[in-house]
């Protein structure tokens, strides 16, 4: 196992950029592929219509469909085109147009008139009605437009406003969204809007790729990947979160041991636990007593006596192995053997659970140093020094964060990877002791790693001289290489050989991020299309680049981070940083 | 709309009534009907006279009837309630039926039970697997329960 940084290596820190450059393209694993630009887009009220655009107009060219069709076949197979295309190879045209209920014979339809002159007799209301105030459908069939009306009002307040169908019995077709605005907005205009409003929402709540953000308030934008894969998300309304289960983003913990950890925080149900292991309730009062030493006479506050064994209530006249006219010396396996367990358990989550905590504190903790520090890079800006970029400091704070929070939640993940609540069948004890091992070194390693980090960028470098700040500088820019090191090298172990072996791949992990959670970038008609492969020129970036803060999506020319993202990032994306909701 | 097209309906029963079933309002009110439907001959409800209450929502045609059964039915879609499983009583309703469509289908849905999309599990069993079973308590239950 590599040691990237043990106190008597300190003096071996790479000295200057090209080494740190060199220490970084040392591993052919972290060659930078080209990254594509923010795959993740936010899709506000403004831009939802526009987002649907692209797979809308695909399809319509690929079927040569009119839009409202299109648009039916796209919510039936849930905004997913692949899957539309799919069923369009293995089954026909028929099939899918048939499923969907979109008639196939629609360059036939146009030549029939939609009213027709005579007199029709609607089948609805059984009325005889002039024809122009009838409509034909797709599928043919033709009512009185009031019957269509009364038809459709009932059908959107069913909340069944994306798939109204013929009034016909055994008719499948999906009625002409056109129409059904047009007839309705006559009536009953608010319910037209509705009518829109979920069709065109229909886009989010009905594809996977897209999800609505889950602030509160709600900031009224939508996510959409690129990838149906498990990732951490940012709004533009500045929340990241989880996309597969929207509480906040928790990788390395899988959704379920997440939620899981959460609960169990939540509920305190560990320190009901305590409770049930460590006392026994007064045969009297009831309150939980604790025994704090002595014999198996246990006098409670109330003062009742009681035997500590049994729980029954007793004399006072005892000896250290005998209470005076009490015995219950009978041996009851089960009991005994439940609370060992308790307590094997309880002591388990504590140990995990303290740590846990002891991040969550450091994290909040530096979250107050983000501050101090902006006005620290003012002083030193301020003064006459040839060291002018102080970067390194900004970029190391938030390498800090990153890692500080890949720790964070690596506990949990620990807790139920090594635990029996999950994996008890998964592998045998002794694999189970040697992959905790491997994994536990690896955070030792990271721990130690993100608290020297911490401390070099608590250090009062406003007041040394420049020598001493170049130290501090170069301790910083090794440690965030360091730690960003470390946290690759964790997740690879934990998705190749700790979550990878399991024969239940349920638990899937969004992958690590080293420049953070991206925020979504906005959604607009023509980058929609042509940045989904902006070219960015990572390659030849040194590490401090690659450090640049979490939600600046932009580069300038250079390839260096702009000045507005950089700020941007601080006062907006930092602030940001989730400290877990529940707050424990 | 609702009371126009209950009327129209009405009328058409009294003009054409259908072989086996009769329908109409119960007393002055236009959404409260009952009807009645002869076991069909060919079925174990041969003989028999059901009664069946129809209560029309507000928003009839565009939504469907409520239709139960008064009389007790031994029949793997009809629960002791007097419940009737039939499709084109909840989703597969159209605005197009009609409450003499309606009894028509239940007319056929005596004699073809459908035994894969049961109400009442058991009777769906001894359909299945012991169909003379069936058949004996079915016609027991017409004998009792809706003759006389």
């Amino acid at each position: 196992m590599d040691d990237y940084f043990s106190s008597e290596e300190e003096e071996e820190y790479c000295s200057d950029r090209d080494a740190l450059d060199g220490l970084e393209n040392d591993d052919p694993d972290y060659d930078w592929v080209p990254p594509k630009g923010p795959s993740t887009k936010v899709i506000t009220k403004e831009s939802l219509l526009c987002a649907q655009r692209g797979d809308l107009r695909r399809v319509m060219e690929l079927l040569s469909l009119r839009e409202h069709h299109a648009r039916t076949l796209l919510i039936h197979h849930r905004w997913d085109v692949e899957k539309l295309l799919a069923v369009l190879v293995e089954r026909g045209k028929a099939c899918l147009f048939a499923n969907a209920g979109v008639p196939l014979t629609e360059d036939q339809d146009l030549s029939l008139p939609r009213h027709s002159t005579s007199t029709v007799m609607c089948d609805i209301c059984m009325e005889d009605i002039p024809g122009q105030i009838t409509t034909r459908m797709d599928c043919s069939h033709c009512y009185c437009n009031d019957c269509w009306t009364e038809h459709f009002v009932v059908k959107i307040n069913e909340g069944q406003s994306k798939r109204i169908k013929c009034m016909a019995h055994k008719c499948n077709a999906i009625c002409d969204e056109a129409i059904v605005r047009d007839l309705v907005r006559r009536r009953h205009p608010d319910l037209a809007n509705k009518f829109d409003r979920f069709l065109l929402e229909s886009y989010i709540e009905d594809n996977k790729m897209v999800k609505w953000c889950p602030s509160t308030p709600h900031c009224g934008n939508a996510i959409r990947i690129e990838e149906d894969e498990c990732c951490e998300v940012e709004c533009s309304c500045g929340l990241q979160f989880c996309f597969s289960c929207l509480s906040e983003p928790h990788s390395p913990c899988s959704c379920l041991m997440w939620e899981l950890w959460s609960k169990k925080c939540r509920d305190e149900s560990e320190t009901v636990n305590w409770i049930t292991v460590h006392t026994k309730p007064c045969p009297k009062c009831h309150k939980p007593v604790e025994k704090n030493g002595g014999c198996n006479l246990v006098s409670c506050i109330c003062g009742q006596a009681f035997c500590w064994l049994c729980g029954g209530a007793t004399g006072r006249d005892h000896t250290w192995s005998n209470i005076a006219g009490h015995s219950c010396g009978r041996y009851k396996e089960d009991q005994e053997q439940k609370s060992e367990r308790a307590k094997r358990d309880l002591y388990r989550y504590m140990h995990y659970h303290n740590r846990y905590k002891a991040h969550l504190d450091s994290f909040k903790l530096e979250n107050k140093l983000r501050e101090t520090i902006q006005e620290k890079v003012s002083v030193s800006e301020e003064k006459e020094s040839a060291l002018r970029d102080f970067t390194w400091v900004t970029n190391g704070l938030y390498r800090l964060f990153r890692s500080r929070r890949v720790l964070l939640y690596s506990y949990p993940f620990a807790f139920y990877m090594f635990g029996e609540e999950l994996f008890t069948d998964e592998m045998t004890d002794e694999q189970r002791e040697i992959k905790q091992h491997l994994f536990e070194d690896q955070q030792q390693q990271l721990e130690a790693n993100v608290e020297r980090l911490s401390k070099f960028l608590e250090e009062p470098f406003d007041e040394y001289d420049e020598k001493k700040v170049m130290d501090v500088r170069m301790h910083v820019i090794n440690l965030s290489v360091v730690t960003d090191t470390l946290c690759r090298k964790m997740y690879e172990c934990i998705e190749t050989d700790l979550l990878g072996c399991l024969a239940l791949g349920t638990h899937n992990i969004a992958p690590y991020k080293s420049k953070g959670i991206e925020r979504a970038a906005a959604l607009n008609a023509k980058a929609d299309e042509s940045d989904k492969y902006l070219p960015l020129d990572f390659g030849k970036a040194g590490a401090s680049e690659l450090d640049r803060p979490s939600g600046s999506g932009s580069l300038d020319d250079s390839g260096r981070p702009t000045k507005r993202a950089r700020t941007e990032g601080l006062v907006g994306a930092l602030i940001d940083l989730n400290v877990p909701a529940g707050g424990y | 709309m609702a009371s126009k097209r209950i009327q129209k309906e009405l009328q058409d029963l009294q003009r054409d009534p259908p072989t086996s079933c009769s329908a109409g309002p119960v007393g002055e009110d236009l959404f409260h009907w009952q009807a009645t439907i002869m076991g069909p001959p060919d079925s174990p409800y041969a003989g028999g006279v059901f009664f069946i209450t129809i209560h029309f929502p507000p928003d009839y045609p565009f939504k469907p009837p409520k239709v139960n059964f008064q009389t007790k039915v031994y029949h793997p879609n009809i629960n002791s309630n007097g419940s009737i499983c039939l499709d084109i009583l909840k989703e597969q309703w159209s605005p197009a039926l009609t409450i003499s469509k309606v009894l028509l289908s239940i007319c056929s849905l005596l004699t073809d039970p459908n035994p894969d999309d049961p109400l009442v599990p058991e009777i769906a069993h001894i359909y299945k697997h012991q169909r003379s079973r069936y058949e004996e308590t079915a016609r027991a239950w017409t004998q009792k329960y809706a003759m006389g």
